[in-house]
């Protein structure tokens, strides 16, 4: 019996529960609560790496297979950065413990997330996955976050009544919690097609397409941007992983019917988010909703699901997005506890005060505009392919001229950094130790170089997920 | 090993320039230095060691088959023509940015820089070609954006953003290709047919990525802007190297890959060329900044280069190939003595200079060398290169390219009328007691010379450029027949 993967979740999410009454109980130091946290990441790992591929645990309910495998582990390393560097940026007195305690059970639901295999797991792993972070937005403890807590509360519980209905609905129709027997049964009776509609309703307000992406720039902007990173970088991988597992059960039916409407959502969420970025003087939320760009970068993908490639289109960019959005807003992070940098103005001349900071952090915004040799440009390069291969060139070239002017205001942040004298004179918190916490994100900048030229475990997984599901 | 380490060991070492500086402000150029000198000899090795016909010293290292995501790399006459200017151009531009304010990070950014080059010019993988054609972009931006002239925070965004949207096209390219034949490979593209109708729309979004690089009118904007701003080695860098990358990407990637659709486009080739040869022209004849005017006369040969590929005759892809390093050696040049001349005025306007021939004699005997040479003066290799170019455009085209030879007329004309106005004549009454207008140091005098000494030395034997690549370009002709 496959336990390994269900036992990683167990293991990570029980070391989050327990974190906080460690810490109750010994008062335990945020060094040692890293370490605590770092041992139950490795061992998750681990757990992770060593679970069999192709097996079923609970039955049906989930599926451990080399996607889940892939996605998972880097999932994990993400989130143990960003474990790590909020330890390091939270002060001590702010429920720090408590709030690694939720990032690590969210982690914890995004994995089983991506190993869901009917609509109930799939339910279940997503409120497990997004209730923590209701808790986690708040964590600024200003105004501006409760704001952002109160707009993702009640758009996050939307999206969950939108999902669940249609869930029920299906249920109500077929009497099955399958996959497959939303497809089977599609256009059997309206009232199954108005449960797909609302089951996409409740992904597209997770993954930040339009038009349902307003609530993602001001939460990730309102809340402290520790949390925002496990938002767009984690929550947003996961769920497109689930939503590629629902579909791709689908292709015969949704690529007759609805690829038209794919494209189009792919191409107006891409292009309002980086229209709308251009626009923005707060760093936060340039890089909200260059998130919700490469939201319409995946749609593309799966727009294009017609041929294979899509697959690879998919994954890739959701493995090099998890990296490279998750590090960018750590980048932020840091910038903003050192420095106290919000604006444009501010980030005048910081990379010369910081410079391997600023380095890592022009290696993630390049990697976003998709310049090489980082995963962002070889998933980028494999999103497009597909859409061309599925005959939507004109996707493709909205698609890359959209990825062109993207590059305006992630070169403008490089233009802020190096081109421009300093505004900012003093910092805010000073640390001794600040170099340490570069590492993590030294990590993650050698894990995107590499998953940008070393593309074959990515690329092997998709194959071997593109002939599981048929083609 | 060879090519590898010559696209790696740059990039390898490019860290330990950043670091060394704090211990020693003089290691960073001492390093580039010894990384121009190792590009000098790896190329000086795999000339001798080269057979004359065909790709030679393949490298293949495998990444991803499937997808032919592997990193393929040879050389053959035309590859090593260009590597050779890589090679000479880091040597001379190290040496010209001797005195280079903050040069940890100049060196730094310079020697990441060069492994991608090499990169472009060796790969045979159109994949990788586009990875390293477009990282080169990232140390360039910075140049131009830190050390570059007072407006150059607007010169290096328009420069990025600029040519990262003509490789949009290019990428967008590669992959209809690649949908169409499954291989990146140049031998195995060497060897599909293609549909014509998908021929040519790949051949069209390719050319918009090459052109905008090479650059040829109208898609030429970017390059007075990154070229005045850009500090005066860089714009070494940029004329010598980034414009051969686009003439290079077209000869390699879409006429050697596509001679029938070559051939279908070979007029619009032609008229493209002989339009940016005049518009560029007459722009320089108006331009009163020094830099600006040579800018414009760096595309003006460029559309002597695009001029001689048009042709679609191994005389003129020979010719042509023979124009970019004559281009590369003498308006490297022109762009180093233009950048001195402010220096030393303080100003770079024609209107405000005037014969400074009499203060710093032996820095304008050079400049009017290289004047000489752009013009086209036999003896140098500008001349070769625009008369071969003019033989072959004249072979292919016939009495219509009787035009060719007035855009000769007009460069003489602007650069003419420029010495005269700002070199020779009357010293004018503030440069008289003007400190600054000295005579240049040793080292910054060495790279100047070698410009000259080496463009003179193709231009009086040819057959020491020419023959290296004949073989191949002779070969590839054969397609067109």
């Amino acid at each position: 019996m496959n336990i390994n993967y269900l036992a990683a979740t167990m293991v990570l999410a029980l070391t989050g529960a327990f974190l906080p009454v460690i810490n109750r109980l010994f008062r335990i130091s945020g060094i040692q609560g890293a370490l605590i946290s770092s041992i139950g990441y490795v061992v998750s790992l681990f757990l992770v790496l060593i679970s069999d591929k192709g097996r079923h645990v609970l039955k049906g309910f989930f599926t451990t297979d080399p996607v889940s495998i892939l996605v998972g582990a880097l999932i994990l390393v993400a989130s143990w950065m960003v474990m790590l560097v909020v330890y390091w940026i939270t002060e001590k007195d702010k429920f720090v413990n408590e709030l690694i305690s939720a990032l690590m059970i969210s982690t914890a639901g995004a994995l089983l997330l991506l190993s869901a295999n009917n609509f109930v797991s799939l339910a279940i792993s997503m409120e497990l996955m997004t209730m923590p972070t209701y808790l986690m937005v708040l964590f600024a403890f200003d105004d501006k976050s409760f704001e952002a807590g109160v707009k993702y509360f009640f758009n996050g519980a939307l999206a969950v009544g939108f999902m669940l209905f249609g869930i029920s609905l299906l249920y109500g129709m077929t009497g099955s919690f399958e996959f497959s027997a939303l497809v089977k049964n599609l256009f059997a009776d309206p009232l199954v097609a108005l449960a797909a509609v609302f089951i996409f309703a409740g992904f597209g307000f997770k993954i930040t397409a339009f038009p349902f992406h307003f609530w993602g720039p001001d939460v990730y902007d309102g809340t402290c941007p520790g949390v925002a990173a496990l938002l767009t970088g984690i929550s947003k991988s996961a769920a497109f992983i689930g939503l590629m597992r629902i579909v791709y059960e689908a292709i015969p039916v949704v690529a007759g019917h609805f690829t038209l409407i794919l494209a189009i959502i792919a191409a107006l969420t891409m292009t309002v988010g980086n229209l709308l970025a251009l626009a923005q003087k707060r760093v936060s939320r340039i890089l909200a909703y260059s998130s919700v760009a490469h939201a319409g970068y995946t749609l593309v993908a799966f727009a294009a699901l017609s041929v294979p490639l899509s697959v690879t289109g998919i994954i890739y960019h959701s493995v090099a997005y998890v990296f490279m959005k998750t590090a960018a807003f750590l980048c932020f992070a840091v910038f903003l506890f050192v420095w106290g940098a919000r604006t444009m103005d501010d980030y005048k001349g910081l990379g010369k005060r910081e410079p391997l900071l600023g380095a890592l952090f022009l290696i993630f915004l390049l990697s976003l505009a998709g310049v090489p040799p980082m995963a962002g440009f070889i998933s980028k390069v494999f999103v497009f392919t597909a859409a061309v291969d599925a005959g939507m060139t004109w996707l493709a070239l909205i698609g890359l001229l959209n990825s062109a002017f993207s590059v305006a205001y992630y070169i403008w942040i490089a233009k802020q950094m190096y081109l421009e004298e300093p505004t900012l004179e003093k910092p805010v918190n000073d640390s001794p130790n600040k170099n340490w916490i570069l590492l993590p994100l030294a990590v993650m900048a050698v894990l995107l170089i590499v998953f940008g030229i070393w593309i074959s475990p990515v690329v092997d997984t998709s194959a071997f997920y593109a002939a599981k599901v048929g083609f | 090993m060879v090519l590898l380490s010559m696209i790696l060991l740059p990039v390898v070492v490019a860290p330990l320039a950043w670091i060394g500086e704090k211990f020693n402000r003089d290691f960073p150029k001492y390093l580039s230095l010894a990384v121009g000198v190792f590009l000098a000899f790896c190329t000086a090795f795999l000339i001798a060691k080269y057979p004359g016909n065909g790709f030679a010293f393949h490298e293949f290292y495998r990444i991803y088959s499937p997808f032919d995501f592997n990193l393929h790399l040879a050389v053959d006459g035309i590859s090593l023509v260009l590597l050779g200017i890589v090679a000479f151009l880091a040597i001379t531009v190290t040496l010209s940015s001797w005195h280079i304010e903050r040069p940890g990070a100049y060196f730094f950014l310079i020697l990441i820089f060069l492994g991608p080059m090499v990169g472009v010019f060796v790969s045979l993988n159109l994949l990788w070609f586009f990875i390293f054609w477009e990282f080169t972009l990232v140390p360039m931006f910075f140049h131009i954006g830190i050390w570059g002239a007072e407006n150059r925070i607007y010169a290096a965004m328009k420069f990025f953003i600029y040519t990262h949207l003509a490789s949009i096209f290019l990428l967008l390219g590669i992959i209809v290709l690649y949908l169409s034949t499954h291989t990146f490979e140049f031998g195995k593209l060497l060897n599909v047919q293609l549909d014509p109708s998908v021929a040519k729309l790949v051949w069209v979004l390719m050319f918009i990525g090459f052109a905008v690089k090479m650059p040829v009118v109208p898609f030429h904007t970017w390059l007075p802007d990154a070229h005045v701003q850009a500090p005066s080695p860089i714009s070494v860098f940029l004329a010598g190297l980034l414009l051969k990358m686009g003439a290079y990407g077209l000869l390699r990637w879409e006429i050697f890959l596509f001679p029938q659709t070559s051939k279908f486009f070979a007029p619009l080739m032609a008229f493209i060329a002989v339009l940016t040869i005049f518009y560029a022209g007459f722009r320089a004849l108006a331009e009163d900044h020094i830099k600006r005017m040579v800018a414009y006369s760096s595309i003006n040969h460029m559309g002597f280069v695009l001029l001689g590929l048009s042709a679609l005759t191994a005389a003129g892809i020979s010719a042509a190939v023979y124009e970019m390093v004559g281009h590369a050696l003498v308006i490297s040049l022109l762009f180093m003595i233009a950048g001195y001349i402010h220096h030393k005025t303080h100003t770079w306007y024609i209107s405000e200079l005037g014969g400074i021939m009499k203060k710093i004699p032996g820095l304008m005997t050079m400049f009017v060398i290289g004047v000489l040479a752009a013009v086209g003066l036999p003896g140098t290799a500008g001349f070769v290169g625009e008369l071969s170019v003019m033989l072959a455009a004249f072979d292919y085209y016939g009495w219509l390219m009787i035009i060719v030879p007035l855009a000769s007329a007009l460069s003489a004309g602007f650069f003419m009328w420029m010495l005269q106005r700002a070199v020779f004549g009357p010293l004018r009454e503030e440069f008289k007691n003007l400190k600054s207008l000295t005579e240049l140091p040793l080292i910054e005098n060495i790279p100047l010379a070698l410009y000259i000494g080496a463009f003179i030395l193709v231009g009086v034997v040819p057959s020491l450029v020419f023959n290296l690549y004949n073989p191949v370009v002779n070969a590839f002709a054969q397609l067109f027949q």
